[in-house]
């Protein structure tokens, strides 16, 4: 069964299909060649109770909430306090696109729209202040990407719903990964423009009176921060209810900059609709292939499977990391995480590991997903913002980046506690 | 002609989605009041119910939305390296694959509320919400993005007779690279 799953896997999405669907197909093929059951009857009981979940209701409110921040200029403001703060560093502005990529991060779960918008803002900056239009360019690629590991993210949601894991313990345990790969970024920055200073264009510093008046601008988002999480482990909130806040907070921030007009509203609830639905579809063909899975007895398979390989806990955790470095090649995050999600963490927990730990590692693998080509979304949302240059720039610019994800996802297996030191001190 | 109907299903379910948006923001204030009566010691109760049905109910009827605006996601491995005819042919393959599932889905979603409707099923829950309130507009849902898949689908078929190929990628390929930016 699982090589069947994952040759047919393959094949259709190759075939072009959308993900979700390709999730379903292969639902029913479980049904039909594994299952003694006819496990398609429940089709529309799966389909209702995976869509009729107050949990999920956060993955809309998180989109939402980074739309309206988005779409109400907070991003350009961000952008250039942060320019104040961090531009003396060598490599300068480079370190501006990862400082705001991660405080992006931080409020809005999306990875792709951060990416968009630091581009937008920062681009027309690098050619005048003579930067290199690599390192430039892939620090923001690759600094987006840090929107799916810090709180609150929307795939550690879908993680947490559909292993049944605790999603505010996902949370805690994304905060120090996420924060050390944005340290990460900024020393391996330094470290380039250290040896290579060309490529580093002019740093600035400025006066402290404006460093000041700049934290203005900068306040918003730390208190929407804030605002979140700490709604969630004061015991105010739920993660749902937690992600109504930040919306609620969002637009309070929005109209104090006066961002907010009926236009901008409408193309932020809109905007929001479509990018729930192209979730909703894959995480609810998810949950059909999970079902069928389980019921056509992959926990069997899947011993007997390992017993055979003769694997260590150890030997599989890097045959797991291969296979998404392999994969993330061609699939994208959330279709990456998800269709992986039925065979892979079973897998992984059978071997003793920590399903929560397990997210933050495969978070991290696909991050690297968001920029490795010749898929990765952010590449391309990036350079479509360049407007010049080509597309392998940016690429060769992500390079020191993906090697600060693999050291990271090194640092993980072998100090689980980077990830599980946060849930466990605050349990 | 195909082109025509298209851009008139896109205005349709354009508002739609802003419906959909706005029942969102609408269950968002709700749950925010709950939280601020909760801090006095009372609630509406039943926010995390409420919550649920929105999102079944906002789910399917985004879902026809997601398709006409192209964002459900695919994987252009191999259909981005063939001719616009081949990328043409790939589109149809897909648009006739996923219309036999959504049309599935929506056949075996209408049992659910069947049973709700025979049974007079309410919610185990303090509310005791009638099922079939949520679940007929659901299934409604879903049965409006099989309708629109096939719409799609037929659409592409009829322009790919008329050897009209190149014109399907704008309604039927992958996705469309400015809307990504959004």
């Amino acid at each position: 069964m699982i090589p069947f799953v994952a040759v047919s896997l393959l094949g259709l999405l190759a075939l072009s299909i959308p993900v979700g669907i390709v999730l379903f197909l292969l639902g029913f093929g479980v049904d039909t060649f594994f299952s003694a059951f006819p496990l398609t009857r429940g089709l529309g009981n799966m389909v209702w109770s995976a869509s009729n979940s107050a949990t999920l209701i956060a993955i809309p409110f998180f989109v939402l909430l980074g739309e309206i921040l988005v779409r109400s200029g907070v991003a350009t403001r961000t952008y250039a306090a942060l320019d104040r703060w961090v531009s003396w560093l060598p490599g300068g502005l480079v370190h501006a696109n990862i400082a705001t990529a991660t405080m992006f991060s931080a409020t809005s779960g999306s990875s792709v729209a951060t990416a968009a918008t630091v581009a937008t803002v920062a681009m027309p900056q690098a050619e005048k202040l003579g930067y290199d239009p690599k390192l430039f360019s892939g620090a923001i690629a690759a600094g987006g990407t840090l929107g799916i590991m810090i709180p609150p993210s929307i795939n550690l949601i879908v993680y947490g719903f559909l292993t049944q894991s605790s999603i505010p313990q996902l949370f805690l345990a994304g905060l120090l990964p996420g924060l050390g790969l944005a340290v990460g970024f900024m020393a391996i920055t330094a470290i380039i423009c250290i040896v290579r200073p060309e490529l580093g264009g002019t740093r600035r510093t400025f006066p402290f009176a404006q460093m000041l008046r700049a934290l203005v601008d900068l306040l918003p988002i730390i208190v929407l921060f804030a605002l979140i999480v700490g709604s969630i482990y004061r015991g105010w909130a739920t993660p749902t209810e937690a992600a109504a806040v930040g919306v609620a907070g969002a637009l309070a921030i929005a109209f104090a900059f006066g961002g907010v007009s009926r236009d901008m509203m409408a193309q932020s609830v809109i905007g929001t609709v479509k990018i729930t639905s192209m979730i909703m579809l894959i995480v609810i063909g998810a949950s059909f292939l999970n079902f069928t899975l389980a019921s056509a007895g992959l926990g069997r398979e899947l011993t007997a499977f390992l017993g055979g390989m003769g694997l260590s806990p150890l030997g599989t955790i890097m045959v797991v990391v291969v296979i998404y470095i392999v994969l993330g090649f061609f699939i994208e995050t959330l279709s990456l995480m998800v269709v992986t999600i039925p065979i892979i963490v079973p897998l992984v927990v059978a071997q003793g590991y920590d399903p929560i730990w397990f997210g933050i590692l495969m978070i991290v693998l696909i991050e690297m997903a968001l920029i490795t080509p010749p898929v990765g979304l952010n590449l391309y949302v990036v350079q479509a913002a360049r407007k010049s240059g080509t597309l392998s720039e940016v690429m060769l610019g992500t390079i020191p980046y993906v090697i600060t994800m693999l050291v990271m996802a090194m640092a993980l297996i072998a100090f689980p506690q980077i990830a599980l030191f946060l849930p466990e001190a605050l349990k | 002609m195909e082109l025509a109907m298209i851009e008139t299903l896109r205005r349709l379910n354009r508002r739609i989605a802003m419906i959909v948006g706005a029942m969102l923001l609408l269950c968002a204030t709700f749950i925010l009041a709950d939280i601020i009566l909760r801090q006095i010691g009372t609630s509406f109760g039943g926010t995390d119910e409420i919550s649920g049905y929105v999102m079944a109910l906002a789910t399917s009827w985004g879902m026809s939305f997601t398709l006409l605006e192209l964002g459900h996601v695919r994987i252009d491995l191999f259909r981005g390296r063939v001719q616009s005819f081949g990328r043409a042919l790939f589109d149809l393959f897909s648009m006739v694959v996923m219309t036999g599932v959504i049309v599935m889905i929506a056949l075996k979603s209408w049992p659910v509320v069947e049973r709700s409707l025979v049974n007079g099923s309410r919610a185990n829950t303090p509310l005791e919400t009638p099922l079939a309130w949520v679940q007929l507009p659901w299934f409604a849902g879903w049965l409006w993005f099989a309708i629109m898949s096939a719409c799609v689908t037929f659409a592409a078929l009829s322009l790919i007779l008329k050897r009209r190929h190149a014109e399907t990628e704008s309604f039927a390929g992958a996705f469309a690279e400015q809307d990504t930016l959004q």
